[in-house]
């Protein structure tokens, strides 16, 4: 990818921070070919003369979708002579890397290509210097799930989590949210970025484990980042407790979504008689508060409206929502007055998928605290307008009517 | 449960709307936990802080090594000294609740918290 920025510390910012980036190079030249690129780059010399002399270096020569063999790299290496770079070469540690970048189509969906298959599509290739190897990446393996000292079936793997916590602008002295925690995936990537974070499930179950710690906590030991956690909750976000609105900078969370674990919220299914006495509720030790399921369309929007209130004006909301990949319509994302979409990005699973919405609040104006109350779902959507993720868990299990046999 | 967790839950049973917060606390054992000192959050937080109910928490016995004490007044935003933010840092932020109930003053409903974490269910009879 191209893009501008103002300053080389900016592009060092994004390295530290970005998860996808591998590197970042001083964009020199690129080309259909490599004569082309050339062609670009000997004119480009005020760029690279000023390494001509007194540098150390050395060259690298990568493809996306493509292994390049030794002797190619050398022949890349060696089109380069012009550029007569007379300081030594340095391997290990060299001051100025020069880096070549080879961009290959991917055939159909096959996405590595084996070695010895020569080479591919050649799209184009890129050349620059070397500013910044990508960090962030090494927190995928620091927060894998597999050497998690306390993970459940439902956690959200490492990459998809630090992306997440991206995407709330997460950082020092932010206060950010998770009101479907479950084993706490998102608090400790968010918090791995500096905010303080907070954590409520219906379910207190997920967020203790059978440990005499909870076992969020004992996670967030492990990274180092428990003194960030400050609070874990149980209760039901359609009735929460929480005092006020504008409390958060923003609200991160994977809703269950009915296929490994279900929603539910606190009452009893409409018609069915309470069992117990009004005296019995009152003892918290024994007493198990009924819940009843929690259709996804309908938690979708409650989400959305909750966290307009909960959020301070410019905090952002981040969240999944799985589709029915045939059925999506633009339409079915929630629309609420004061929250903006910022991004929708799928990630596809054939057919169904998941989309990583990001929101931003927009309005300044104080509201009161909304009521999630059971409702028709239709009523709430514009229109009386359906999505298609009403009744994820039955269509998923359904096998969205292509692959009956197939769940 | 950090106390900041305190200063902003109020009880929600149906029909407790007015004088259900701050939750009172009974039987409560804390421990003194780290956090990092930012006054950037702090004075981000500091409109949502209801200042009668700060000092009060600063002095529940529960806190190790003596009440925090601060201020008859709520001083402005802007003339917010250090000594002040890390007082209020060390109330909110830096004591960690491990068991114990609190209990609302209008309603009578307790919500217990073990192993640091705060039971904020509500029985059936008092959803909405």
């Amino acid at each position: 990818m191209v893009a501008e920025v103002e300053d080389e510390e900016h592009a060092r910012i994004l390295a530290k921070r970005c998860v996808l980036i591998k590197s970042v190079l001083e964009f020199f030249s690129s080309g259909a070919s490599y004569e082309a690129l050339h062609l670009t780059n000997r004119n480009k010399e005020h760029l690279w003369a000023p390494f001509q002399k007194n540098t150390t270096w050395k060259f690298s020569v990568t493809g996306y979708n493509q292994t390049i063999p030794k002797y190619r790299q050398r022949d890349v290496v060696e089109g380069f002579s012009y550029m007569a770079l007379k300081g030594p070469v340095d391997l290990a540690n060299p001051e100025q890397e020069f880096c070549c970048f080879e961009e290959y189509s991917s055939k159909g969906k096959e996405a590595l290509r084996p070695k010895y298959d020569g080479d591919g599509n050649f799209i184009c290739v890129y050349f620059g210097r070397l500013i910044a190897k990508g960090q962030a990446r090494n927190l995928i393996q620091k927060y894998d799930v597999k050497k998690r000292a306390y993970y459940g079936n439902t956690s959200m793997d490492a990459e998809m989590s630090l992306l997440m916590a991206n995407q709330t602008l997460s950082a020092n002295g932010k206060l950010i949210y998770d009101p479907f925690v479950g084993t706490g995936s998102m608090l400790y990537t968010v918090a791995e970025f500096g905010a303080y974070v907070i954590g409520s499930d219906i379910d207190g179950r997920q967020m203790r484990g059978k440990g005499k710690e909870p076992g969020v906590l004992s996670s967030a030991g492990q990274y180092k980042v428990a003194s960030r956690i400050l609070s874990l909750l149980t209760f039901d976000v359609t009735n929460n407790p929480w005092r006020c609105g504008g409390l958060f900078d923003a609200i991160i969370t994977d809703p269950p979504y009915g296929v490994r674990a279900g929603a539910k919220r606190l009452g009893r299914k409409p018609g069915v008689p309470s069992r117990d006495s009004v005296a019995a509720m009152r003892d918290p030790d024994t007493y198990i508060p009924p819940t009843h399921p929690y259709e996804l369309s309908m938690l979708a929007l409650d989400l959305v409206i909750l966290s307009r209130y909960l959020l301070k004006d410019g905090g952002r909301l981040v969240f999944f929502l799985p589709t029915v990949n045939d059925e999506y319509k633009e339409v079915d994302i929630p629309v609420v007055e004061g929250m903006e979409l910022v991004a929708n990005s799928l990630e596809n699973f054939g057919a169904w998928g998941r989309r990583l919405i990001t929101m931003v609040k927009k309005e300044s104006i104080t509201r009161e605290a909304p009521d999630l109350r059971p409702r028709e779902c239709s009523e709430r959507y514009l229109d009386h307008y359906v999505p298609a993720h009403r009744d994820f868990r039955e269509k998923y299990f359904a096998g969205f009517n292509r692959n009956p046999d197939v769940p | 449960m950090r106390l900041i967790a305190h200063h902003i839950l109020a009880c929600h049973a149906k029909g407790c709307t007015s004088n259900n917060f701050p939750l009172k606390f009974s039987d409560v054992e804390s421990q003194n936990a780290e956090a990092e000192f930012s006054p950037d959050f702090l004075k981000g937080f500091y409109p949502k802080i209801e200042w009668n109910v700060l000092i009060t928490t600063a002095k529940e016995k529960f806190i190790k090594f003596g009440e925090v004490s601060l201020p008859e007044e709520q001083p402005n935003l802007e003339d917010l000294d250090e000594e002040t933010l890390k007082k209020i840092h060390h109330v909110l932020l830096e004591i960690d609740v491990i068991t114990g109930k609190m209990s609302c003053p209008n309603c009578g409903h307790i919500y217990p918290i073990m192993s640091g974490i705060p039971n904020m269910l509500l029985a059936e009879h008092e959803i909405a």
